[in-house]
């Protein structure tokens, strides 16, 4: 969905402005004014994206976190890679490539994968599954401020998406070599990182906050 | 004509909280929406980057001299790294991702610590002409920053995946620990550099563009 992008800066707005801010790249303090949906507020100095609103954004978020999180529990039991060489087949599932680096020796290397690519988005997207149900109830559930804050820390950590061009890397290596093909855990991490993306995407720090805010 | 919104946050002892943007009095430990801990703007913050930068450029020695990965074939051991690999994909079929590990383990990790460098630098220096130039870079070094773990994860997928007993199997090397600690403290690097560093002691300096433009 294309939402159409509008710059806002703050001298057409000054009659309307509600919260003072100070930009988070270059320290401009700028009166922001409340946004229509659809619209987008930038930086006037910098040109850093401040904040946006989205039409039922915390609605299609959580919906989308929650698909997420579904597709990451099918991504787990299932063969991600198999392929056929002299009569025998090789198949791997998510957790062998965590598994076999660990039995390698090489613990921190498993210990990367495991966080980057499966814990730290898993916990993400709970969190702030919690967070979103919470801000739909009258009061607030316990914790509701530390988990959305964890949230913010932690997603600059989450590598799903590379890990999954780091298998279609190794499937066209393989792929030379004998005829690989993709399982239904593979299907899965797709639809997984294709709804963590859009459900990262809807995710403005401000108007979350702003939310969290009108119920304290 | 001082327009005093146009002034820094710093100046006027307020502080945005990173988390939720918030405006905070300078006196305060915790921001009052979220409850984060808030740091000020501190020259320390750029010794920070250039520890963690220092560290990546030694990482990055041994993670391109080592082997990334052995590869056993019919008996025969053959070690591959960085570079290696990267030629040994260049043939006809492979060349996309030739193209995608040499831009992700060979040109992004060398750009992201020149850039860093760089910014370090001009910040240090305090050079103000070429500041909206560094500000894209430093954008860009934060987006990209996470794909050079492409090779690495990559390796891990193989090593799991190919696993034939004699006839060919793959063992990751040395070189995946120094890689993959080159780009986490990489990216510590691109965190802990405050671009708000590039706009400090500047208070008024949107109004004296103004004044110089024609």
């Amino acid at each position: 969905m294309v939402n159409k992008m509008k710059q806002i800066t703050k001298e057409n707005h000054v009659e309307e402005a509600e919260a003072t801010i100070a930009c988070h790249e270059c320290d401009l303090l700028i009166s922001l004014p409340e946004l229509e949906f659809g619209q987008t507020a930038s930086c006037p100095r910098c040109n850093h994206l401040l904040t946006r609103r989205f039409l039922g954004a915390h609605n299609r978020i959580l919906a989308l976190s929650i698909s997420a999180f579904i597709f990451l529990l099918f991504a787990l039991p299932f063969p991600f890679i198999s392929f056929t060489s002299q009569g025998k087949e090789f198949v791997i599932s998510f957790a062998d490539s965590i598994v076999n680096m660990a039995l390698m020796d090489f613990f921190s290397i498993a210990i990367l994968i495991l966080f980057t690519t499966l814990l730290i988005p898993g916990a993400c997207l709970l969190a702030l599954i919690y967070v979103l149900i919470s801000l739909q109830r009258k009061r607030l559930m316990p914790y509701t401020h530390q988990l959305l804050q964890i949230v913010f820390i932690l997603v600059d950590w989450n590598m799903a998406e590379i890990f999954l061009v780091a298998i279609l890397v190794s499937f066209i290596k393989v792929s030379s070599l004998a005829s690989v093909f993709l399982g239904l855990s593979f299907w899965s991490y797709v639809f997984f990182i294709i709804c963590l993306i859009a459900s990262l995407s809807l995710l403005d720090r401000y108007q979350i906050w702003q939310k969290v805010k009108q119920h304290d | 004509m001082i327009d005093k919104h146009r002034d820094n946050a710093e100046h006027n002892h307020q502080y945005g909280c990173p988390v939720c943007l918030t405006l905070n009095p300078m006196s305060q430990p915790r921001c009052r929406t979220c409850g984060r801990h808030l740091h000020l703007i501190k020259s320390k913050s750029i010794q920070h980057t250039i520890a963690l930068l220092l560290t990546s450029i030694i990482l990055y020695i041994p993670a391109n001299l080592l082997p990334m990965m052995y590869t056993n074939w019919l008996g025969q051991q053959t070690t591959s790294t960085i570079m290696g690999g990267v030629i040994s994909l260049w043939e006809p079929g492979t060349y996309p991702i030739a193209i995608v590990i040499f831009v992700a383990s060979i040109l992004v990790p060398i750009g992201k610590i020149l850039t860093l460098s760089w910014l370090c630098l001009s910040v240090t220096i305090k050079k103000s002409d070429s500041r909206r130039i560094n500000l894209e870079l430093y954008r860009f070094t934060e987006l990209i920053g996470r794909w050079s773990m492409v090779d690495v994860f990559a390796v891990a997928i193989l090593a799991a995946l190919v696993q034939m007993g004699q006839v060919m199997s793959v063992y990751p090397g040395t070189a995946a620990l120094a890689f993959a600690g080159m780009v986490i403290t990489t990216m510590l690097a691109a965190m802990t550099f405050d671009p708000r560093l590039m706009w400090a002691n500047q208070p008024n300096m949107h109004n004296k563009e103004k004044q110089n433009a024609p």
